[in-house]
């Protein structure tokens, strides 16, 4: 490695290409140059590995350097190529990061700008204004260009600047939109349904193929939806529609928390103690195979007023995955948590409090997400059968009074309720598992 | 730590299991049997509190309307030997197996498909998530009126079913196949087609048996549903059979315990098609079975 | 067994394990499986004792049964003369003077780093909350934590996560901390920088030290005596008192009396490790 000294206009250069320093004013490029120095390094050179001391920043003026990042830091794109303009060796500037996140060789002869981090961070913090700023764009970068998670990317407050804000749930929000935009998948998408709605429309209503002859088409089905005077009554202009919606979500809502509330604590019960396992597991996996629907004449029977049957029936099935995932959930949890507790002096209820019931948590929402699709499910088909209102029996009696359009709007109707329900329970797991959410984004990629 | 300490602990579970059955099955006796002795005056105060909420009191809320176990597993006696019961096991199998074994055949490689392809993926998955929430159930009117005959309308539902729990648990399984099994199979100069058949195929079988197992339950759910809704429940009209008819056809005629008994038979049913694909999982993944 | 010095001298009489004659089978499917084989250590207080062997040779058993998460078959330990466990009572109950620190870490991943911390104190009931997060932070800071009290583990760095977890253990002035392989999941490099980080807390806090590892060189650096076990059954081969003095840093790792001890010792382990391969051991 060759230093060169005196190269005080290449050096003012190479920071200018750069990002963070685009902007910067003369006086600031100055002082960095001062302590900065020019290193040439030949084809090949290994520059730092992953692990060492993040002391020095670089700049690339010339050529080009490879740059792989270590797995633990969860980067999507591993192996990044920079060139002239480019920076690297910045893991010294981020908060609790005191060694190399990556390993830097040059793949073509290149010379470097080499900043040591303290002195840069000492003089941003000497820059009332422009230092922090600075910073800013340090992350801003850094975010955009190296693929890390972002709570990896939080560079170093300054002291005595003012403190730059966090990254804002909003922006957090749309850097993730915009990655999505950039990536092919929301093209891919669009094709995918511009594929079905196009067969759907083409083979019903173009061409008239044999089967679907029958079956109402497309634009008939989202005229009749949008209509505001609907031939078969219903639309999104029509009282009666939400009347319908409203009756299944609350029909629902009841047998889904009835079933959380019993379910979950029985299901905690049985994975934490054997005892009352072996008691009451043997009726209850006795009785979880009957299907749902074979409940509904005795549900009749028991319940005589329909209302309360259809509930009892989502319930039930509700119910039935509720505990059962929930079983398995305190059944999957780590041993080495339960044994730390009990070494640390918890005692059992305390185990119980603190340790089972956070670490089943993760299980317990995908069994309830799993639980809401069995409560839709077994909801849909007991208003088939035996229901006033609600969105199954408007597909029942739609079939019967022989508007097929409305069974469509039915059928779609149901999808997008059952998603925005299942998404809700998503949600409140997220919100109550935040831990979760940092470790899974850490992992991405 | 002997031998014979662990078959005792075994003894123990099993007969905690079936003191609590026989509890169960006490209770229930005594609970439908409340039309007899809720009348007694002893029980007067209980009558009262009844009242208070409302309900009729001549019998107890809800367990009182069931009927016993004793009176079931009569009835039960009496179906053993009718042909007609026998048929409807016969059918609700044929249907189960038929809508099954198509959504394997169909499920598999397309989710196969899905995992391995990303543009595939990114095509397919949106439409199949948006379609997913929707319940079989709700696309019984549409099948009906799509297919030519009443049977291949069930077997569509029943398919459906079992087809969303297969794809999801194939690209799932797939997806979590651990990187380093490509990187090695390249480095040992596997070719496309290699890699799918030796890593992608094994790798994705325990997923493959476990998403079969779940969805062998949701193709007897949907198969009694259909059963009840085509044969009895609604006009929808055309030949019956199956157990979910059998369920229902007993409502309508009036006798209470063979629709227990159609229950009960249909929950062997259920559980004895799982334990069989469970064991068909172990036999196909003998790696799994160490430990 | 109390151990007796003169007085005068800053002694640490707590944490004086004695191992006597213990010998644990398992019973898997029938087959009886002796996993410790009439195993005797005595361990000093305060001393770091390093327990080194073959994958799957029992040394965890040995370490499960301290701390009470394994019975024993029959023999006896003891904890400063008190009896955790024996052929009349083979389950020790677990319990804050003996603390685990486990391999892939059990911080608990929904609590954050300072809330693991305090996890000890506050369930005891031995400090009010507050006292024991303050006391937390400072231990933290002590041991070059500060500033990621509040993210949850899943969020720093694995190096960063076990030494939190050495922290939660000693917040609890336990007699006796028990590592089993704390860093073998740990590349060399942060291996190095854990090593020191735990001599420097050691020096702070004199505990016992059970450490069980497979690698030799961890052993001779950290330990003050250095146990070779063969394999399964486990039995003390070898014990070895290492004497350069404490306290020690990296430089030790080229000295001349380390070079002498690897050599003395090598041959041993490299024997007992020949002998596991063969048998077809699976990891413990």
């Amino acid at each position: 490695m060759e230093v060169q000294a005196g190269q005080e206009h290449e050096a003012r250069a190479a920071l200018r290409e750069s990002a963070p320093f685009r902007d910067a004013s003369e006086r600031l490029l100055e002082r960095i140059a001062a302590v900065a120095r020019l290193v040439r390094v030949e084809q090949g050179a290994r520059i730092y590995g992953a692990g060492e001391v993040a002391d020095d920043l670089y700049i690339v003026a010339s050529g080009r350097v490879e740059h792989v990042f270590k797995r633990e830091v969860g980067a999507r794109e591993a192996l990044k190529r920079i060139g002239p303009g480019g920076v690297f060796g910045w893991a010294g500037l981020l908060l609790g990061q005191s060694a190399r996140l990556a390993s830097a060789t040059a793949v073509e002869p290149a010379t470097l700008l080499r900043i040591p981090a303290e002195d840069l961070v000492k003089i941003l913090e000497s820059e009332p204004v422009e230092g922090a700023a600075v910073m800013d764009r340090f992350g801003q970068m850094i975010q955009r260009d190296f693929t890390v998670p972002t709570f990896l990317a939080q560079v170093r407050r300054l002291s005595g600047a003012p403190l730059t804000e966090e990254m804002s749930r909003f922006s957090l929000t749309m850097y993730r939109i915009s990655l999505w935009v950039k990536s092919p998948r929301p093209y891919l998408m669009m094709i995918g349904f511009a594929i079905f709605l196009g067969t759907w429309y083409l083979a019903v209503e173009v061409w008239r193929l044999p089967r679907f002859r029958d079956m109402p088409g497309l634009t008939v089905v989202v005229k009749e939806w949008l209509s505001p005077n609907p031939t078969y009554g219903l639309s999104v202009y029509t009282a009666e529609y939400y009347q319908h919606i409203w009756v299944s979500i609350w029909r629902v809502t009841q047998a889904f928390f009835l079933a959380t509330a019993l379910g979950v604590p029985l299901g905690l019960l049985m994975g934490w103690s054997p005892r009352f396992k072996e008691y009451v597991f043997p009726i209850f996996e006795m009785l979880r195979p009957i299907p749902i629907l074979a409940w509904v004449p005795l549900a009749i029977v028991m319940f005589i007023a329909t209302e309360s049957a259809v509930i009892f029936l989502a319930f039930l099935a509700s119910f039935f995955a509720t505990a059962l995932n929930t079983m398995l959930g305190v059944q999957s949890i780590d041993e080495s948590y339960v044994r730390a507790a009990h070494c640390l002096g918890a005692k059992r209820w305390q185990v119980f409090r603190h340790v089972i019931i956070p670490g089943a948590l993760p299980f317990i929402f995908t069994g309830l997400q799993i639980s809401i699709g069995v409560c839709w499910f077994s909801l849909v088909a007991a208003e088939m059968v035996s229901g006033q209102y609600g969105l199954g029996y408007v597909i029942n009696t739609s079939y019967v009074m022989v508007r097929y359009p409305t069974i469509i709007i039915g059928m779609a109707t149901l999808g997008i309720v059952g998603y925005a329900t299942s998404a809700l329970v998503r949600i409140a797991g997220d919100y109550l598992m935040q831990w979760r959410v940092r470790e899974l984004a850490l992992s991405e990629g | 730590m002997a031998a014979g300490g662990a078959r005792r602990i075994n003894a123990r579970v099993v007969t905690h299991g079936l003191v609590s059955i026989l509890i169960f099955l006490v209770l229930w006796e005594v609970g439908s049997r409340s039309k007899v002795w809720l009348a007694w005056d002893a029980f007067g105060p209980l009558r009262d509190l009844i009242a208070a909420f409302g309900l009729k009191t001549h019998y107890l809320p809800w367990i009182g309307a069931v009927p016993a176990p004793s009176a079931v597993f009569k009835a039960w006696m009496g179906v053993i030997d009718q042909a007609g019961y026998w048929q409807s096991w016969y059918m609700s199998f044929q249907r189960v197996l038929g809508g099954f074994v198509a959504a394997m055949l169909i499920g598999i490689p397309y989710g196969l498909m899905l995992a391995v392809s990303r543009t595939a993926h990114g095509i397919n998955f949106p439409v199949f998530e948006s379609l997913r929430p929707i319940p079989p159930l709700a696309w019984v009117p549409a099948s009906i009126i799509f297919w030519p005959t009443q049977e291949l309308a069930i077997m569509f539902i029943t398919f459906l079913g079992a087809f969303y729990t297969i794809v999801i648990n194939v690209v799932g399984g797939a997806k979590s196949i651990d990187g380093r099994f490509f990187q090695a199979a390249q480095s040992m100069g596997a070719s496309k087609w290699d890699i799918f058949k030796r890593i992608v195929l094994p790798g994705t079988l325990p997923s493959i048996m476990v998403g079969s197992a779940v969805g062998m339950g949701i193709t007897w759910e949907v198969v009694v549903a259909a059963e009840m809704i085509s044969g009895g429940g609604s006009q929808m009209g055309g030949s019956g059979g199956g157990l979910g008819f059998f369920i229902w056809n007993s409502y309508v005629g009036g006798s209470y315990e063979q629709i227990v008994v159609g229950m009960i038979s249909i929950g062997i049913a259920g559980y004895v098609s799982s334990e069989l694909l469970r064991s068909l999982g172990t036999y196909v993944t003998p790696w799994l079975r160490v430990r | 067994m109390e151990m007796t010095k003169s007085s005068g001298a800053e002694v640490k009489t707590r944490g004086h394990i004695l191992i006597e004659d213990v010998v644990k089978v398992y019973d898997p499917e029938g087959a009886a499986v002796m996993a410790v084989d009439h195993c005797s250590l005595e361990i000093e207080a305060g001393e770091i004792c390093m327990i080194v062997g073959p994958s799957g040779c029992g040394k965890t058993t040995l370490l499960n049964a301290i701390a009470g998460f394994h019975e024993i078959t029959s023999g006896r330990i003891l904890l400063d003369g008190e009896v955790l466990c024996s052929a009349q009572k083979p389950r020790a109950e677990p319990g804050p003077d003996r603390i685990v620190v486990f391999q892939n870490g059990a911080l608990f991943p929904w609590k954050t780093n300072l809330e693991n911390v305090v996890f000890g104190p506050v369930m005891q009931g031995r400090m009010t909350k507050a006292e024991a997060l303050d006391r937390g932070r400072a231990m933290m800071a002590d041991a070059g934590l500060a500033g990621v009290e509040h993210n949850y583990p899943g969020e720093v760095s694995s190096g960063m996560r076990r030494r939190v977890e050495i922290v939660r253990a000693l917040m609890n002035n336990p007699a006796v901390l028990l590592l089993d392989e704390p860093y073998r999941a740990l590349d060399s490099l942060t291996k190095s920088v854990m090593h020191e980080a735990l001599l420097e807390i050691y020096y702070k806090n004199k505990v016992t030290i059970f450490f069980i590892t497979h690698d030799l060189e961890e052993a001779i650096f950290l330990g003050h005596r250095v146990a070779i076990m063969t394999t399964r059954p486990c039995k003390p081969k070898k014990l070895l008192t290492v004497d350069i003095p404490h306290p020690r840093d990296y430089s030790v790792l080229t000295s001349k009396r380390f070079r002498e001890l690897m050599q003395e010792t090598s041959e041993a382990v490299h024997e007992e490790a020949r002998k596991a391969f063969q048998a077809g051991e699976r990891e413990g």
